[in-house]
């Protein structure tokens, strides 16, 4: 270890809880100073700061924002449910049988690559705008990434541990259970990871192209009235739930795996 | 011995065969599932058990498949035109992600203070769906190349950097010390040791920006364009042409497929060093 | 003295692997006897054909040639009556020693409360009480080599098969492991098939040394060990035994 002198240290310490203080306020300074000379562009903090409030005392299409922040996420929790249900299933069963690989997944193939924003016209053509179509586009979004990530989860696991099974007397159905599962639950879990962010953009998508409430809702009437401290606002709410989310499947996965904690 | 010798080459020949039959048993199954899917597909439709004017049978998709190449009916291109202009705005944009995201991602992992200044900055960037930045952009740009470049540069950047980042994290720390008893300045170990080593992490970046940016610039098309993939599906739509919206679909999963697999190829041989267990 | 009686007896043993390009012999016309309660040692240079002669012992792989006889009777495939210890330990990491001791007899459709019984006895056996409930990343490797061995133990096999179990482990472990097995070995006798490329163990463990060659692997020599147990590392019987094995040898080291 080289030794540092106490001056060094000081300017260590200063550049490193400086640097990203200094970070914010440009930003800061620089939303402000953008806004101000370009006010049809750009709303002030101030602007967004009001409009934040309005949205609670004078709700867009009768609803406070807290409204259409969980209408937009009661229809992912919908959605990932159903999606997890089927699609961890689903994953498994093709991760583990290679018939079932061979036959059921030339199909998934050929509908992955589709993203799931690109199904919203066809959606929309067949059942129109209301709460099943926007479930179902992000039923579609989740499912894929779910599945992706549970069968190579399966795939992966070492032929090892299925040769433990066996020596000790496991048939397939015990193996699956108490063996390759468990291992795969990682992968499982970023396929649930994925699934979840995946939704989130994909209900936002959906409710952009027409919807009465929801945060994309929200999004697309302050784009077409030219109202940007209200898009603001709906994208910040977007923003920090979206973080939330992801935050709390982290301490969802320490607490389903504990095995791998310090 | 040649008795033995001859015994096993025997086994070998039976071995290839069982490997064959095996491989042509996988491929037909593959076949069949997507056979089974497009016959019911048809049936489903001729039966009438669906309006074929909710959902085209696949010969009709088929059909405007071709006629598509050359028509510019319903919404004023040809496939073609369609197909370029949407791989010229997301490639753009993506390119310009993977230049500027990765050396960023690879700084950031390795200087403190790089980090620290950059990080807050990022972590703006990083929690907002790439969509919501369509508004936005649109506002501030219009609905030219650069606006919805720049709105797949969003999208593509943040997983480019996020991957390289964790990608020199991970380096080795015995490599690093090994290479500074050799006496290595920290810019020559970085240059030969971390960023080599963070390849494979750099490249799953690269990889999911891929796959978000031609998601995006779906999206995007579908809500400000005026040529593109996802403008020709929205206009199928307002039209109630559904054989073009599921052409359209078709044509972006493929395309979507093709550049996923060069990326493949690309990396195949960047990671060529890597034993595949 | 050692009963007589023929535990399992490997005849003209032979795998050879295909693949697109070629084909590999690994094992090549290997035959020996086990015999019942007895501390047999295979010793072989690495990498070539001892796992995979264990594996189709066990019966997760299939031999090209040869027979596999098991108290008189051929065998094929999986046999209950058979444990392994792993090279690679092959732990689930997701369970808990006592739940992965315990493995093989939740698969017979055991209760609860009798196999808990079982396995906390052979957590005590291997010296282990008190870890019950700890995962296996928080142990050390010599103490997670001792949860396979209980696991294997647990599942009451008849024949015990240990692929390298010390390999990974480092001198002063792996010589302390090595007692601490033949105490085992005493308290609960079981035919035991143990695998290794280190001739100073073979020497300080077997009651019978099956010399392979490089490979393809083939049946060298067989050794019988007269010196009794505990064994002196640095007595001339065990040096001069040592000698000549090592000079026979075609391991590289």
């Amino acid at each position: 270890m080289d030794s540092m002198s106490s001056k060094q240290k000081t300017i260590r310490t200063v550049l490193y809880w400086g640097l990203p203080v200094l970070a914010v306020v440009l930003i800061i300074i620089g939303w402000i100073s953008f806004s101000s000379s370009n006010p049809d562009l750009m709303p002030t903090p101030l602007d967004v700061w009001e409009r934040f409030i309005r949205t609670f005392t004078r709700p867009v299409a009768k609803t406070t924002l807290i409204g259409h922040a969980w209408a937009s996420l009661r229809r992912v929790l919908i959605a990932l449910f159903i999606a997890w249900a089927f699609g961890i299933g689903f994953g498994i069963l093709i991760g583990w049988n290679r018939a079932a690989r061979a036959f059921f997944g030339s199909i998934f193939e050929v509908i992955r690559p589709i993203p799931p924003i690109a199904w919203i016209p066809i959606v929309i053509m067949w059942f129109g705008i209301g709460e099943f179509p926007k479930v179902l586009l992000v039923f579609i979004g989740t499912f894929v990434p779910l599945v992706i990530n549970t069968s190579a989860g399966i795939e992966m696991v070492d032929k090892i541990n299925i040769h433990v099974g066996r020596i000790f007397g496991g048939n397939d159905k015990q193996i699956l259970k108490e063996i390759v599962i468990p291992t795969a639950l990682p992968s499982i879990f970023a396929g649930i990871r994925t699934s979840v962010s995946s939704g989130w953009t994909t209900v936002l998508a959906a409710e952009m192209m027409g919807a009465q409430q929801g945060l994309g809702s929200l999004v697309t009437r302050g784009w077409q009235g030219s109202d940007l401290s209200l898009v603001l606002v709906a994208v910040i709410t977007i923003a920090i739930i979206g973080a939330l989310l992801a935050v709390i499947l982290q301490k969802l996965e320490k607490v389903v795996c504990p095995w791998n904690n310090k | 011995m040649t008795a033995d010798k001859q015994k096993l080459e025997a086994k070998w020949s039976a071995y290839k065969e069982t490997q064959k039959r095996e491989n042509r048993k996988y491929l037909l199954l593959s076949a069949a599932g997507i056979l089974t899917v497009l016959t019911l597909w048809q049936a489903v439709v001729m039966m009438g058990l669906v309006d074929s004017k909710l959902l085209p049978p696949p010969t009709v998709v088929l059909q405007t498949l071709m006629d598509k190449i050359y028509s510019t009916v319903p919404d004023g291109n040809t496939l073609g035109t369609n197909i370029i202009a949407s791989l010229k705005v997301a490639l753009s944009g993506f390119f310009v992600a993977i230049i500027i995201g990765v050396p960023l991602g690879l700084l950031m992992g390795w200087w403190t203070y790089a980090d620290r200044f950059i990080r807050p900055i990022f972590e703006l960037v990083r929690p907002v769906p790439p969509i919501a930045w369509i508004p936005l952009v649109v506002v501030w740009m219009g609905v030219g190349l650069k606006a919805k470049a720049l709105i797949i540069f969003f999208t593509a950047f943040v997983p480019c950097v996020i991957n390289s980042y964790t990608g020199i994290k991970l380096t080795s720390q015995v490599l690093i010390d090994v290479s500074r008893t050799f006496g290595a300045p920290n810019w020559l170990i970085f240059w030969k040791i971390g960023i080599p080593s963070s390849l494979p992490m750099v490249f799953a970046g690269i990889r999911v920006a891929l796959g978000n940016s031609w998601s995006t610039l779906v999206a995007a098309e579908m809500l400000a364009a005026s040529a593109g993939l996802g403008y020709m599906i929205q206009i199928g739509r307002t039209v109630a042409r559904p054989d073009i919206v599921i052409v359209g679909m078709v044509v972006i999963g493929a395309i979507g497929a093709i550049l996923s697999s060069i990326l493949s190829r690309c990396e195949k041989y960047f990671l060529r060093w890597k034993v595949n267990r | 003295m050692e009963q007589q009686v023929k535990r399992l007896e490997i005849r003209h043993l032979s795998k050879t692997f295909f693949s697109q390009k070629g084909y590999f012999t690994a094992i090549d016309d290997v035959s020996f006897d086990v015999y019942d309660g007895e501390f047999l040692v295979i010793l072989g240079p690495g990498r070539c054909g001892k796992t995979v002669m264990l594996n189709i012992i066990a019966g997760v792989e299939e031999a090209t040639e040869g027979q596999i006889i098991y108290n008189g009777k051929e065998w094929k495939g999986l046999n209950p009556e058979i444990g392994m210890v792993f090279q690679k330990l092959a732990l689930m990491s997701f369970k808990t020693v006592i739940e992965n001791v315990e493995l093989a007899l939740k698969f017979r459709g055991m209760k609860k409360e009798e196999r808990r019984e079982i396995a906390r006895h052979y957590i005590k056996l291997v010296g282990l009480e008190g870890f019950e409930n700890y995962y296996p990343r928080q142990l050390s490797g010599g103490m997670q080599q001792r949860v396979g061995i209980a696991r294997a133990y647990a599942a009451n096999p008849k024949l015990l098969i240990m692929d390298e179990p010390f390999g990974k482990l480092d001198a002063q472990t792996r010589y302390q492991m090595q007692e601490d097995l033949l105490k085992i070995w005493e308290k609960e006798k079981r035919t035991i098939i143990f695998v290794t490329n280190n001739i100073e163990e073979a020497c300080y463990l077997g009651d019978r040394i099956i010399l392979l060659s490089d490979c393809p692997a083939r049946v060298k020599e067989v050794y019988p060990i007269d010196i009794s147990r505990p064994r002196d590392m640095v007595s001339k019987e065990f040096l001069d035994l040592r000698t000549v094995i090592s000079d026979n040898t075609d391991l590289s080291i």
